[in-house]
């Protein structure tokens, strides 16, 4: 495929609607895959119409959206262009242009439209500086955003994946280079076991890239606790609709409810649970099993207690049955009355009949999965760029293990790609470093 | 004053090679040598070849040049290196004899037309207008339009033992006292770097029992793609180690060392360090190889390659003792570190012309690499480029994807050096297809274009093409089952269910073209060496169209030249530090530009929208003034 370019070209944040723009010769294919609409043909696709249709994401999803052409060279880089225009918001957004990066479009470099634009003569000579400007800006931006990502901590492990590759490439180099040279020969399990920790270790981080799935399919928040301590009138406060039941008789929101609101543009997705104790007949069994189950699932627990009694047996057996889970936030009702029980650790105190302090929970939600608690301590990927170097590093990795008995010069031709790869995100390309480490770890030499 | 069109000081390995390249293009050429003894030789290392090296004297081959054929001719033993290793990595590696290497050189030198072998010292070279003149130490004087300075390690040398510390060249040869002071005066940048060889030790005193032999291998690959008969070999080398008494003796005795002491201040390499220094770097490696390898047929002398110091004589022959199977070897020669001026390469364009002095060429250690094979390599491009700057031409460029020669001088023009440059395969981004069997596929076709390939390796070359070409075609061919039987049994590989193609089973894991060939007779017509491309070809298939997508990507920037006008300072957007850097490297093309250090990917954006806004003002310039 020739070079088709794509990226989201509306600033990120809240906006009426956002788009996102694909450039190249060959970028009415890409439409052809995604794209459907019943006034659409694209073989009599008129340029600079707009198409109402569907965006049908490979894993079977519809989003809603529009879709227009620009035939080139009557567009702004002077290519073919298509943009897509949905609703604004990033999540869906940045799926979208998720899912177009997997076919083959490469993600835009800073100012590379502009660039291209100036390239094809869109622009003229004098609007040259500001693209300059655009392309530093830009860069800039995108070295402060690698810098941010949880303090640096996400570059400094990829460097340290790369670091340990170097080694693993100073030691295979260094075999090749200097055959007769009597070291320690570099053996193909030893080498083997470096990629494997390398795609342990690259496969977790692209886990960690589910802030994605968060944004598209909302945040799954469990509400457990004992009965009646208030979990339906918790739900109710913050869906802050009617559709719990509020009662105070035992095992009456054994089926579980669901409710969704929605919070600085994402989904969160509450499920009131039966609570999880000792079931005494059939039913009560199959919704116990059940809301374990959910509690499992869950991106967040809220635990619920009644701050207004001591604690009952039952709230002792939830406590401990959550007390491993990272992901719980304790939640004290009921503080319109007077509190009798002691200080919990990462509480909220609130009270739901009178939506005291029901804010803060949904903000104690968003801090702890879309900021830098999330998924618990690892590592959060948020530049699409790196994404997509990481899932062209597994590719590589793929590719090494399937043939592992390939000779070496091939095998070290792998590993040094992979090398590269990982240098895109940690700016450490150069080959000196390689040639460095074989000096001072290897003697060498007449 | 003598008249020439061009000048080559220095005939060492690129020295010889400039020169026959410029006097095969019909250009009335001098070749000055401090001493006629010292013609192509090997001062260090009696062997030419090795890893990337191999590689390199087969590009110098491919192109026209004299290294394959002398080294053919002359070679005592030969072996293929890494062999199981894989094609991207193998390199032949041969022991030369030295005294036939510099005899044969020197014959070819003197039976070339147009070229001049003359001894003299070179003090002194002036530009006037489009002329140089080069003054000798005797007086005399010569004018030439283009000069190719070879002067490897002999600018300012000095050797040193111990304490001694002689003004002079490698062995003995008398050195360039003034040179490099002429050349700094032209405003050129010096560095001072160091090398080292070992002692050289008579045969009749070594204990081979106790030595582990190390034979050479025949019916491979030569380095030149038109010496027709395979060689014998004629000699073996001894493999031995260095213990812990050596080690004792040279820890010691470090405070004797010049390279601790501090006499030597020059920067030596780290591929290639002298023992005290690896005994001081690894101290926990309880032993170091040593090979001993024949200097030549004709004398008894025995190089140990691994050895090489600069400790005072007595501790020298302490350390020599003290090694199993050494115990009463006789020096012949001592080991010693020599030092020497060098030019800093930033200061070369791409064709080896030194910036803003035309017709100034640089090739060898001169320009701070390291090795025959390197020298060689500059040698033939200095040369080619010399004459094409006389014939008004071009210069000649190869590409990081074309050629070791490429990659060598794209480093040292754009990255430049901190000590002696030696080439490895691990610095070639693309050495799956910068292979040795293929040297003449990828440049011999550049060397016919510019003038040096004859019409003998021409026919060579066609004919191997043609050959090629012809293989390809066979293999579609297929067997059925029965037929291949046993040529898969044997090999241990798992029978098709159905009839197999030629092609499928070259693919096959324990299977290659020799075994298929020699059950199947398939390839019978054609010779090792087509056969022996084609099977790498069709075996790396998958991996070769991946570098060449590589290569695809790579060459778009480098085809996007920068003018030489281009001012780096005068626009904003860029930043200073890689503005700065890129006016002193004055890269040709964006390619070269991306690889400056400190130059980042954003600066490269910004420059090729620069450029490219220069370009069209200057049209625009142009075409206002023809209107």
């Amino acid at each position: 495929m020739e070079d088709i370019i794509a990226a989201i070209s509306t600033p990120l944040g809240k906006g009426a609607i956002s788009i996102v723009r694909i450039s190249g010769k060959e970028s009415l294919d890409v439409a052809k895959k995604y794209f459907t609409s019943k006034s659409l043909c694209y073989k009599n696709i008129i340029p600079r119409m707009l198409y109402l249709g569907t965006f049908n994401f490979s894993d079977g999803s519809k989003e809603k959206c529009m879709m227009v052409y620009f035939k080139s060279p009557y567009s702004y880089t002077g290519e073919d262009i298509v943009e897509f225009q949905l609703h604004g918001g990033n999540i869906i957004t940045q799926l979208l242009l998720n899912e177009i990066l997997n076919s083959g479009v490469r993600l835009a470099e800073p100012g590379e439209f502009s660039k291209r634009a100036f390239e094809n003569g869109k622009i003229s000579l004098d609007e040259a500086e500001s693209i300059i400007d655009e392309i530093n800006a830009e860069s800039e931006g995108e070295v402060k955003a690698t810098l941010m990502q949880s303090r640096g901590q996400f570059k400094r492990k990829i460097e340290n994946l790369q670091n340990k590759l170097t080694e693993c490439i100073a030691k295979i180099e260094a075999t090749l280079d200097y055959p007769e040279e009597d070291f320690e020969k570099s053996a193909k399990d030893e080498i083997f076991k470096i990629v494997e920790e390398c795609a342990n270790e690259i496969n977790e981080d692209l886990k960690n890239t589910q802030k994605t799935k968060y944004l598209k399919n909302g945040i799954n928040i469990a509400i457990v606790g004992s009965p009646n301590v208030g979990k339906s009138s918790l739900m109710n406060a913050l869906i802050g609709e009617d559709r719990a039941i509020v009662t105070d008789i035992e095992g009456t929101t054994r089926d579980m409810l669901i409710g969704s609101t929605e919070y600085r543009g994402i989904k969160y997705n509450y499920i009131d649970t039966a609570g999880i104790r000792e079931a005494e007949n059939e039913v009560e069994k199959i919704g116990i099993e059940r809301s374990k189950q959910i509690v499992k699932d869950a991106d967040v627990i809220l635990f619920v207690i009644d701050g207004s009694r001591e604690k009952t047996e039952e709230d002792k057996i939830i406590e401990s049955s959550i007390k491993n889970l990272k992901n719980v936030i304790n939640i004290v009702n009921k503080i319109d009355k007077k509190r009798i029980i002691p200080k919990i650790n990462n509480e909220i105190e609130i009270s739901a009949l009178k939506q005291k302090n029901i804010h803060e929970i949904e903000d104690k939600i968003y801090n702890f999965v879309i900021e830098d608690k999330i998924d618990f301590n690892k590592n959060i990927i948020t530049n699409e760029r790196q994404i997509n170097i990481l899932k062209e590093c597994l590719e590589v990795i793929n590719d090494l293990q399937k043939n592992k008995t390939e000779s070496m010069d091939i095998i070290a031709m792998q590993i040094k790609k992979l090398w590269n790869c990982l240098g895109k995100i940690t700016g450490q390309c150069e080959n000196e470093k390689i040639i460095d480490l074989i000096f001072s770890k290897f003697c060498l030499g007449k | 004053m003598d008249n020439f069109d061009a000048i080559v000081v220095g005939a060492g390995h690129a020295g010889c090679e400039a020169a026959l390249a410029l006097a095969r293009t019909n250009n009335k050429t001098l070749l000055l040598s401090l001493s006629l003894d010292a013609v192509a030789f090997l001062a260090c290392n009696p062997s030419i070849g090795g890893t990337a090296k191999g590689q390199l004297a087969s590009e110098v081959d491919a192109l026209g040049g004299q290294m394959g054929i002398n080294i053919d001719k002359t070679l005592i033993q030969l072996r293929m290196l890494n062999s199981g290793k894989g094609p991207a990595v193998q390199s032949l590696r041969a022991q030369a004899d030295k005294i036939q290497y510099h005899n044969e050189m020197k014959k070819t030198l003197e039976n070339t037309k147009n070229l001049f072998l003359r001894q003299g010292e070179v003090t002194e070279i002036k530009e006037e207008e489009n002329y140089k003149i080069i003054t000798t130490a005797v007086g005399k004087k010569y004018k030439a339009k283009a000069v190719v300075f070879a002067t490897g390690v002999y600018l300012k040398s000095n050797i040193i033992i111990g304490n001694y510390v002689k003004n002079c060249g490698p062995n003995g040869f008398s050195n360039a006292e003034k040179l490099s002071d002429s050349l700094k005066n032209l405003g050129v940048k010096l560095l001072r770097f160091k090398t080292g060889t070992p002692a050289r030790i008579n045969a009749r005193s070594i204990d081979f029992s106790k030595l582990e032999v190390q034979q050479g291998e025949e019916n491979i690959q030569n380095f030149s793609f038109i010496t027709k008969k395979k060689k014998k070999n004629k000699a073996v080398c001894y493999l031995t180690y260095t213990n812990e008494e050596t080690h004792e003796i040279i820890k010691n005795n470090l405070d004797k060392a010049p390279v601790f002491s501090g006499l030597i201040k020059g920067v030596g390499p780290r591929y290639c360090p002298s023992i005290e220094t690896k005994i001081v770097r690894f101290a926990d490696k309880e032993r170091h190889q040593l090979f001993l390898e024949p200097e030549a047929l004709s004398t008894n002398e025995f190089y140990i390659q691994g050895f090489s110091t600069s400790m005072p004589v007595n501790i020298q022959e302490d350390m020599i003792h003290s090694v199993k199977g050494l115990e009463k070897a006789e020096i012949m020669r001592d080991s010693y570190a020599i030092e020497y001026d060098c030019i800093d390469p930033l200061q070369l364009l791409p064709s080896l012309e030194l910036k803003n002095h035309k017709g100034l060429f640089f090739a060898g250690q001169i320009n701070g690499t390291s090795g025959y094979e390197e020298a060689a390599a500059q040698g033939i491009i200095a040369g080619i480029n010399a004459n094409l700057y006389l014939k008004n031409k071009e210069p000649l460029i190869l590409k990081r994807n074309e050629g070791y020669i490429g990659v060598l001088i794209d480093d040292i023009v754009t990255k430049g050096t901190n000590e002696p440059y030696r080439m490895m395969t691990s610095r070639a981004e693309y050495r799956l297809l910068l292979r040795q069997d293929n040297a003449d596929l990828r440049l011999t076709e550049i060397g016919r274009k510019v003038g040096l390939v004859d019409n003998k390796r021409w026919k060579i070359f066609t004919k191997k093409k043609n050959d090629l070409k012809k293989i390809m075609e066979l293999l579609d061919k297929k067997y059925k089952v029965f037929e291949i039987e046993t040529l898969f049994k044997e090999n241990g590989e798992s029978l098709p269910k159905e009839s197999i193609s030629l092609r499928e089973m070259i693919k096959r894991n324990n299977l290659d073209a020799f075994k298929i060939n020699q059950k199947l007779k398939a390839f019978d017509n054609f010779s090792y060496d087509v056969i022996n491309e084609m099977n790498i070809i069709v075996k790396y298939e998958g991996y070769l169209k991946q570098q060449q997508e590589e290569i695809e990507k790579f060459k778009k920037n480098e085809d996007i030249v920068i003018p030489n006008d281009f001012d780096y300072t005068k626009y904003h957007g860029l930043r200073l530090e890689a503005a700065e850097k890129l006016k002193e490297i004055k890269p040709l093309n964006i390619g070269q530009a991306s690889r400056v250090s400190g130059v980042s990917p954003a600066d490269i954006a910004v420059l090729s929208v620069l450029v490219k806004k220069y370009k069209e003002e200057k049209l625009k310039e142009k075409n206002g003034k023809n209107n």
